[in-house]
């Protein structure tokens, strides 16, 4: 009598723990799976052996094979990213968890996993159409960049506070231009090779915009990216503006390669 | 669609599930049970690797579903069987072949001096 209600009870969790399936493999699979629980159960029963235990050991793996599923579902090129950012931010979480000082907000978790996820995912959209390892690299070099400069610019800040020096928004148009820039040339080789040069030197063009605009303040710098290269000066600020122009360049120069190699096998 | 599966080694679950079906039709509960008295407890399926493996399966076109009906020795519930198809028994013919080819080398080689398999 215990057993059969332990028994009805198991089998009316495990129905809820079902349609957490996708729908489709719900309705194929969720009827003969809970008969199956139930056989399993009564079975364990009519030996007299214990039922928890056993029932959550089929919990687990059932709820395994409902990530699977799930997983399944979901079409590699998103999966792909999704995966390389969680993986990613497990550090940042287990830094706030276990590393003093490290105190991130809920919304830095957010930023960093959305900037992580559309860098990931604008690769595997983009370079996964060539099969030209050099414009591979080019996309890698760019997607890196483009990441780690607006991580730079909106987490750390590339040089100035907001209010002192607003150039914050200055970045986003580099980025602006290179999605724009990109679509425009249909992301061809050569074309893209234009769009880095372009993105270098819109990069560049951000502290001479702030060296102009606002020379007191500049001059007055307390802080800018990558502290350890350089210190808070004109010199720091085209400096560390300067790596991420150079690193647009190295890309430039990666696109006019996989451009060259394209004509030469077009040839 | 169904793929080609006879060139491909088969999973151990999905080797176990067509040797389990090789001989007649049965339901989910009843493979789990077969597979877990062939292979003397060795291997043991949850319901979630089951039926994941008969999805992918029938899928494949290696199983199909056959209608619904109650096993004489459980209870009065109606049950799904599965059936092993042609092209399941293929590639189950194809697998225990493999593992055939495998054992022959494994015989000739240990009759070689200085090799020994197992302790």
């Amino acid at each position: 009598m215990a057993h059969k209600q332990s028994i009805r009870r198991f089998r009316s969790w495990y129905a809820t723990l079902l349609r957490l399936y996708p729908k489709p493999y719900r309705e194929r699979f969720a009827e003969p799976m809970e008969q199956t629980f139930n056989d399993l159960l009564r079975e364990r029963a009519q030996q007299d052996k214990g039922l928890f235990g056993f029932a959550l050991w089929i919990f687990i793996e059932t709820f395994a094979g409902i990530l699977r599923e799930t997983l399944m579902t979901i079409p590699k090129h998103i999966l792909r990213p999704a995966l390389l950012t969680a993986i990613i931010m497990l550090f940042p979480i287990f830094g706030s968890l276990y590393v003093n000082d490290w105190n991130w907000h809920w919304y830095s978790f957010v930023f960093a996993g959305s900037l992580l996820f559309t860098a990931a995912l604008g690769y595997e959209l983009v370079a996964r159409r060539m099969s030209n390892k050099t414009y591979r690299l080019a996309v890698g070099v760019a997607v890196i960049t483009a990441f780690a400069m607006n991580w730079a610019n909106f987490a750390v800040g590339i040089f100035g506070e907001f209010d002192d020096i607003p150039t914050k928004p200055f970045y986003w148009g580099v980025i602006l231009i290179g999605l724009i820039g990109a679509a425009v040339v249909r992301f061809k080789p050569r074309g893209m090779m234009y769009v880095m040069a372009a993105m270098a030197i819109a990069q560049m063009t951000v502290p001479v915009i702030a060296l102009i605009v606002w020379p007191v303040q500049i001059r007055h710098l307390r802080h800018v990216a990558f502290p350890m290269l350089f210190a808070p000066t004109v010199a720091g600020a085209f400096g560390a503006n300067a790596i991420f122009a150079a690193l647009f360049i190295g890309s430039a120069l990666l696109f006019r390669r996989a451009s060259a190699n394209r004509d030469a096998l077009t040839a | 669609m169904a793929k080609s599966t006879t060139n491909v080694p088969l999973t151990p679950a999905v080797l176990h599930i067509l040797l389990a079906l090789s001989a007649q039709e049965r339901h989910g509960y009843g493979i789990m049970k077969l597979v877990e008295s062939d292979s003397q407890g060795k291997v043991k399926m949850g319901p979630g690797t089951l039926y994941g493996s008969l999805g992918r399966m029938i899928d494949a076109g290696l199983i199909r579903e056959s209608d619904k009906k109650i096993d004489p020795e459980m209870d009065d519930e109606r049950r799904v069987y599965y059936k092993i198809t042609a092209l399941g028994q293929e590639a189950l013919g194809a697998e225990l072949q493999r593992y055939r080819e495998v054992i022959a080398v494994a015989k000739r080689k240990s009759r070689q001096p200085g090799i020994a398999y197992g302790s």
